[in-house]
């Protein structure tokens, strides 16, 4: 057992009203799919100009990937335990005996949060133009998104507003990048991290009313569907006139 | 202002643009202006970019000139969505 019980007398990592059981799975899913568009085209990027920049976008969307199907897992495991009965789940619980339902949720809460925070640290540092010649400002982030990582498994809160304060400074960066080049792509991806950073303050209150969490995912699905648009508009634009 | 040095991919995008922009074909006196590179160094890229199947050398009423061709125009686009997607998200 992981957890004899879960900090504030709660019986599982789980915010989510019995109704919105599984959309909030729907919603990282999505989430998931939107971040795998990007690991893709970065990668392919650093592999056609070699350009480090492009592989820790790439990293750092991976990151959130992970953070994202950790949560699916960790969320089905309490909403679905019928899956431990299906053929692959009985394998894994035959192996793994100690992993209760709980068990499964506490180990996914404590991946997603590492995840989502590393994440978000990368974007901060590519954003904030920082490279390996600050190896020792990226090593005490790395080091404060461990310590995030721990305290959270005690104060959920710490993980929202952590990542609140990372949104934060990633948003302000982008704001100021879309003033610099005054595009409507930069535009879409200011207000995607904007959205993203509302919907972490609601995050962080999600342990007085179950309908905050809902409202908080509706809000997370909205900054993931414009982080996608300007990733569509970059390639539905038509290639300028040849002349033969 | 400090102009941010260029890359090799920048270098053969500015190449090519400068080309695409005189309607797909440029006279070497016109690149060499465009490109601001030294002769040398123009000769070595327009090499690579020979060998590459992007552009060709070609004679027009009696003149050398260079046209681009299929592989260049995709370049072009690839590197200008490359572009456009570090522009928009910060990178």
């Amino acid at each position: 057992m992981i957890f004899d019980s879960v900090p504030y007398g709660l019986p599982s990592y789980i915010f989510s009203p019995e109704w919105f059981y599984g959309f909030d799975s729907i919603i990282e899913l999505i989430a998931v799919i939107v971040c795998v568009l990007l690991v893709y085209y970065s990668y392919k990027c650093f592999k056609l100009t070699k350009e480090n920049k492009y592989l820790y976008f790439s990293t750092a969307f991976l990151s959130l990937t992970f953070a994202f199907i950790a949560k699916i897992t960790g969320t089905l495991a309490i909403y679905k335990p019928e899956i431990t009965r299906s053929a692959l789940g009985s394998s894994i619980h035959q192996t793994f005996r100690s992993l209760t339902p709980s068990g499964i949720n506490a180990l996914a809460f404590i991946a997603y949060t590492f995840f989502i925070l590393f994440g978000f640290m990368i974007l901060f540092l590519i954003i904030s133009k920082l490279t390996w010649k600050n190896q020792r400002v990226i090593a005490l982030l790395v080091y404060f998104v461990f310590l995030a990582t721990w305290i959270s498994v005690i104060h959920y809160q710490l993980l929202y507003v952590t990542s609140f304060v990372l949104l934060l400074l990633i948003t302000y960066s982008h704001y100021g990048n879309y003033r610099e080049i005054k595009s409507e792509k930069a535009k879409f991806v200011t207000i995607a991290f904007g959205i993203l950073l509302v919907s972490q303050a609601f995050f962080v209150f999600v342990i007085y009313s179950r309908i905050i969490y809902v409202l908080a995912e509706l809000i997370q699905l909205l900054g993931f569907v414009y982080l996608l648009i300007p990733f569509m508009l970059i390639f539905k634009r038509k290639p300028k006139k040849r002349v033969k | 202002m400090i102009e941010k040095r260029r890359g090799k991919l920048e270098i053969i995008a500015d190449i090519l643009t400068s080309i695409q922009d005189k309607e797909g074909k440029i006279k070497p006196t016109h690149l060499l202006y465009k490109s601001n590179l030294s002769h040398a160094k123009l000769k070595e890229y327009l090499d690579v970019l020979i060998k590459k199947g992007m552009i060709e050398e070609r004679l027009l009423k009696g003149k050398k000139m260079f046209f681009m061709k299929e592989q260049g125009y995709k370049f072009l686009s690839e590197f200008e969505r490359i572009k456009e997607f570090s522009d928009s998200f910060g990178l």
